[in-house]
């Protein structure tokens, strides 16, 4: 019992390093480096792994079969569904990679990913936060396992609903909480709201935009540039099966894909785009299936089983970090909430919103670590009560905080030299004088004269 | 001094800033074995390696945002659109990604946008445009437009070393036309300044680019009328240099405004309400605007011509201005 309780303590991160996962930083909680000459023996016999039609593997040890459909009955068309929805919640598949203390460590990432959206959900209710409020709830795994799998290094872009990925990855929930609530002291100093935010300094945090898929060209070249100063990173970034459909998305794939360069991406296949089903978005059961047309390996996993996620990622990152080029996982799960909090997502057949509810992602990874006897319901408690009383502190601290003055609305548009330094942030680039001599005059024929 | 044509001076500019700053690079369509549609960075693959000289697909948004992804490690890009019209394929991310970064998140991002721009080379409505418009109309980036091969060398290594997204718009029809003294050395010439072309002492014409030739040509007629035409070149359309624009309609009293852009919504626009702003009690008589018309730019030579402001539009307003 001193044991076990010894562990669910040192599971807690005490510090806010990048490296909470202690994959990359130190070995002492991690038996499992990240290397790439080689890969770690593989701690559990995994289950055997299903291919789908057109050869990508498919780690799900369930394979749901359903379909959305737009259906006109009297005077209202509405969404329903059809296909086996009574099926039982499968185990989770055993991680390779994660040792005890981290399958602890994320536990309590995705606990604080969804307490912290309740207390925003709460400032909400409140009218203290200004505009609306994006939840992640249901995808806590995918956000927080995806980044926990990160290396110290390695840059991340997290969209609207990888809330818990910047917990992750060094940021405070009070961070994301004065985002919302426009404060002077959040990351933006009001100037931006939500996850849009970064830190190219220390968290390698690249700030979205609303645009969807922009982000993926700008991931590949955050690895090019790195290429370029002797480094192969992972750049991590999450984007919907809807977000997908935009053409940027297509250019920034191909890229990384054609030029190796490290980008991991996550499709989160959530089902629904705002209000609109996947089955009105794309015409493919799954969307890993695309990495084909890619040239890069593809996976799908199931978005709401922790250890898939974290392997999942895990593979793709080494993959990249042994300079071999982009993976594109396709995480299988739910929306579940609406869009923003505006939205009850009434659209959503009541069925399948339960469906996917009896496959809570932090549900089933507590059952299968009290299976496993890592965590007794004591523990949890315990750890529970650890989350709420920080997020308590966090919330406490970001609303204290007071608004920005109009008059900064004026500032920082432009980069005058003072405010930053621009030089490489990994090393001098090394010149590659390929031949000797100066410019030569072009004499070559031109497209217009 | 030695002369260079004003493609030779941009290619002087970006090959000494590849030379002296390893972090700069060149990434497009076409410029790495191939050199360029117009060759501005022919031989440059075989000096500087593949690795910094990176021939991409078709895909302007993927340029535009790897530059920029580049950028936040540190890294100086020069990115390449084959043609300026083609930078509508990009415009989310150089307007939404780009721009706002600095003022967003506080991330500088120091890339250039650089190609060709400009008609009277009958290329037709996809490869004449001049789109500066769309982004003098957005915060956060530096618009250049340089007439002259001096100024073209010295403002692409000022573009290369600021700190903000800056459109360096090449005039086409300018490229192996003009050919002139380029100053010896290291130089540069500052951005958002603008460059007094010809003094004169009648009227003013504030132009850029490859008007700036087409008002010189003018004045030369108009002096043997004894009509003294000064000319701005405002090098740098975003930050106006609103300084010399007064200084200019307060020396001459008359101004015309010139550009080869259509006309609405054209920069004309926005240095009428300047001179409204900075010097509205030294005007002696309205604020003259020549463009192009409000058309697509056509093909045919005979539509070309006719779309394009002459020599001829300038020295038929200028007499009537001069006589107001």
């Amino acid at each position: 019992m001193a044991t076990k309780s010894k562990s669910a303590k040192s599971a807690k991160p005490t510090t806010r390093k990048t490296s909470a996962n202690g994959r990359t930083s130190s070995g002492k909680s991690a038996p499992i480096k990240a290397s790439v000459n080689g890969r770690p023996a593989p701690l559990a016999k995994a289950p055997a792994i299903y291919v789908n039609q057109f050869g990508i593997p498919d780690w799900r040890l369930e394979h749901p079969e359903f379909t959305v459909r737009e259906v006109t009955s009297g005077p209202e068309v509405h969404y329903e569904i059809s296909g086996k929805l009574n099926t039982p919640v499968p185990p989770l598949r055993e991680s390779k990679y994660m040792n005890k203390d981290q399958h602890l460590a994320l536990y309590r990432w995705m606990l604080m990913n969804r307490r912290m959206e309740v207390a925003l959900e709460n400032l909400y209710k409140q009218s203290k936060v200004v505009g609306g409020v994006y939840f992640g709830l249901g995808q806590e795994a995918c956000s927080c396992a995806s980044a926990f799998a990160l290396g110290k290094d390695d840059w991340f872009a997290p969209m609207i609903r990888n809330q818990g990925a910047q917990l992750v990855r060094g940021f405070h929930a009070r961070d994301i909480m004065m985002q919302y609530m426009a404060k002077a002291g959040s990351p933006t100093h009001g100037k931006d709201g939500t996850s849009h935010y970064g830190d190219i300094e220390k968290r390698q945090m690249v700030a979205p935009i609303s645009m969807l898929g922009d982000l993926l060209p700008v991931m590949a070249g955050v690895s090019l540039g790195a290429r370029m100063q002797g480094r192969e990173l992972a750049c991590l970034t999450w984007i919907g099966d809807g977000g997908q459909s935009t053409g940027v998305s297509y250019e920034g794939i191909n890229f990384a894909a054609v030029r190796k360069l490290g980008l991991v991406l996550i499709i989160e296949s959530n089902l629904w785009a705002y209000s609109t089903p996947t089955e009105y978005q794309v015409n493919v059961k799954d969307l890993a299936n695309r990495a084909i047309g890619y040239g890069m390996p593809g996976v799908i996993i199931d978005g709401t089983d922790a250890c898939q996620v974290y392997d999942a990622t895990y593979e793709a990152v080494e993959r990249a970090h042994r300079g071999e080029g982009p993976t594109l996982i396709e995480a299988k799960l739910m929306r579940m909430k609406g869009h923003a909090i505006h939205d009850a997502a009434a659209y959503v057949p009541k069925e399948m919103h339960e469906f996917w509810r009896t496959r809570d992602c932090i549900d089933r990874f507590q059952k299968y670590l009290i299976e496993k006897k890592w965590l007794t319901p004591a523990q949890d408690a315990e750890l529970m009560a650890g989350v709420e009383k920080e997020i308590d502190a966090e919330r406490e601290f970001a609303e204290n905080s007071p608004m920005p003055e109009g008059h900064t609305a004026a500032e920082g548009v432009y980069c005058d030299g003072t405010c930053h330094a621009i030089k490489p942030k990994y090393a001098m680039p090394k010149k590659a004088r390929r031949s000797e001599g100066k410019l030569k005059e072009t004499e070559a024929a031109i497209h217009f004269k | 001094m030695p002369q260079a044509t004003y493609l030779e001076a941009i290619r002087q500019g970006l090959w000494e800033e590849m030379e002296s700053d390893p972090t700069v690079f060149c990434i497009g369509e076409d410029i790495g074995i191939y050199g360029g549609a117009f060759k501005v960075t022919d031989g440059f693959v075989h000096h500087f390696g593949p690795q910094r000289v990176i021939d991409t697909p078709i895909a302007e948004s993927a340029i535009v945002g790897a530059a920029f992804g580049a950028a936040l490690t540190g890294m100086r890009p020069v990115a390449e659109f084959q043609f300026m019209d083609f930078i509508g394929c990009a415009f989310n991310q150089i307007v939404n990604m780009v721009a706002k970064s600095h003022y967003r998140w506080g991330a500088p991002a120091p890339l250039v946008l650089r190609g060709p721009c400009g008609g009277g080379v009958h290329g037709g409505p996809f490869h004449s445009q001049n789109p500066e418009m769309y982004f003098v109309h957005t915060p956060g980036m530096k618009v250049v437009a340089p007439s002259t091969p001096a100024d073209a060398k010295g403002l692409i290594k000022s573009a290369v070393r600021d700190n903000n997204p800056v459109l360096f718009l090449e005039h086409k029809f300018l490229y192996r036309r003009i050919k002139d003294e380029v100053p010896e050395g290291d130089y540069t010439v500052p951005i958002g300044k603008a460059r007094l072309h010809r003094p004169g002492r009648d009227l003013s014409i504030i132009t850029y680019a490859a008007m700036v030739h087409t008002a010189q040509e003018a004045a030369e007629l108009l002096a043997k009328e004894g009509i003294e035409v000064e000319i701005l070149d405002l090098r740098t359309l975003l930050p106006l240099d609103r300084e010399a624009i007064a200084q200019t309609v307060k020396k001459t009293n008359k101004v015309i405004l010139l550009h080869e852009d259509t006309r609405t919504g054209g920069l004309a626009g926005e240095l009428a309400a300047i001179i409204n702003e900075e010097a509205f009690d030294d005007l002696d008589g309205p604020i003259v605007r020549i463009t192009s018309l409000d058309t697509p730019v056509p093909f045919s030579p005979p539509l070309e011509h006719f779309f394009l402001p002459k020599v001829e539009d300038v020295v038929r307003e200028a007499r009537k201005l001069h006589a107001y």
